[in-house]
């Protein structure tokens, strides 16, 4: 994906504006933090944390053991460490994933593992059903005006009823 | 059909027991229509499909197929189960689970393996890999 992206220069607004790619190799080794505007492969070994403002590949063969976050988040390599992803996270057939993530959606592949704790955060765009919260939300600041009031009844006194 | 049911039936003595099972697997399916409910505990050795809604405990030795749609508060554990509805409650699939891109699971869940869609809602813990499957189940 990255080498395409890179082979064809049609796209040069989008690497002009400060996106870059960066890409450790099979026998590249990083331990501690990472941040990076832009994208980012993995094919080596990664301890520590590592962010990325656009999408992480942690391809197959690689050993990361490490907070991740990214945009997009694929693993087809292992991975031990707590998983944020802004848009998505994929899980490969390949890839392994031991930790909790924090996704705004979800694809695990058939024979990939994965064993965490999963929290879904529901973006507008992939509600079907947007839950009618209104309601609610209105009628919260009603009791909390009420309560506000019981706890300050001096203030109910001095003004009776100048409105 | 009936004839091997006779057959069955008379000589009970030639039947394997997995010939049995077998057949139970593939013949008993309890569908459960989008108007039906369900409220209890059901313990069920074929497979059960869900189109409307199901409360409480349901143990299948076959496979549970949420269909969309569908609304499930209950535990269930399966073979192999199949959610493109709403399910909330902890989940044991003793084979796999499948998460349709419409289906929307919120409980813990413990799998063989696990298959999620694009699109589809998870919340809960994923406990994974090789259990001891409980053969009380």
């Amino acid at each position: 994906m990255s080498s395409l992206r890179a082979a064809r220069p049609q796209e040069p607004d989008q690497a002009a504006a400060a996106t870059s790619s960066v890409t450790l190799g099979p026998r590249d080794r990083l331990i501690g933090q990472l941040y990076i505007e832009g994208d980012l492969r993995v094919s080596g070994t990664v301890e520590g944390e590592v962010e990325a403002t656009g999408n992480v590949d942690v391809a197959e063969g690689a050993t990361v053991k490490a907070t991740v976050s990214g945009r997009e988040v694929g693993i087809s390599g292992q991975v031990n460490g707590a998983v944020t992803a802004s848009k998505k996270l994929v899980v490969s057939r390949s890839g392994s994933l031991t930790g909790d993530v924090r996704v705004s959606s979800l694809v695990i592949q058939d024979g990939a593992t994965f064993n965490g704790n999963v929290s879904m955060t529901r973006t507008g765009q992939h509600a079907p059903k947007p839950a009618p919260v209104e309601p609610a939300a209105v009628a919260e600041p009603v009791v909390v005006a009420k309560a506000a009031g019981t706890n300050g009844p001096s203030a109910d006194k001095s003004k009776p009823k100048r409105r | 059909m009936d004839a091997q049911q006779a057959v069955a039936d008379t000589a009970p003595h030639e039947a394997s027991e997995d010939a049995v099972e077998s057949r139970r697997d593939g013949a008993n399916r309890f569908t459960l229509g989008p108007g039906d409910s369900l409220e209890g505990k059901l313990t069920y050795a074929g497979s059960i499909t869900v189109q409307g809604r199901a409360e409480g405990e349901l143990h299948i030795g076959g496979n549970v197929d949420v269909a969309s749609g569908a609304t499930v508060k209950a535990s269930i554990d399966g073979a192999s189960v199949t959610v493109r509805g709403e399910v909330e409650g902890p989940l044991t699939a003793r084979d796999k689970l499948l998460l349709g891109k419409s289906g929307r699971l919120s409980g813990d869940i413990t799998v063989k393996r696990l298959q999620i869609e694009d699109g589809a809602s998870l919340n809960g813990h994923v406990r994974m890999g090789s259990f001891e499957q409980s053969s009380g189940g």
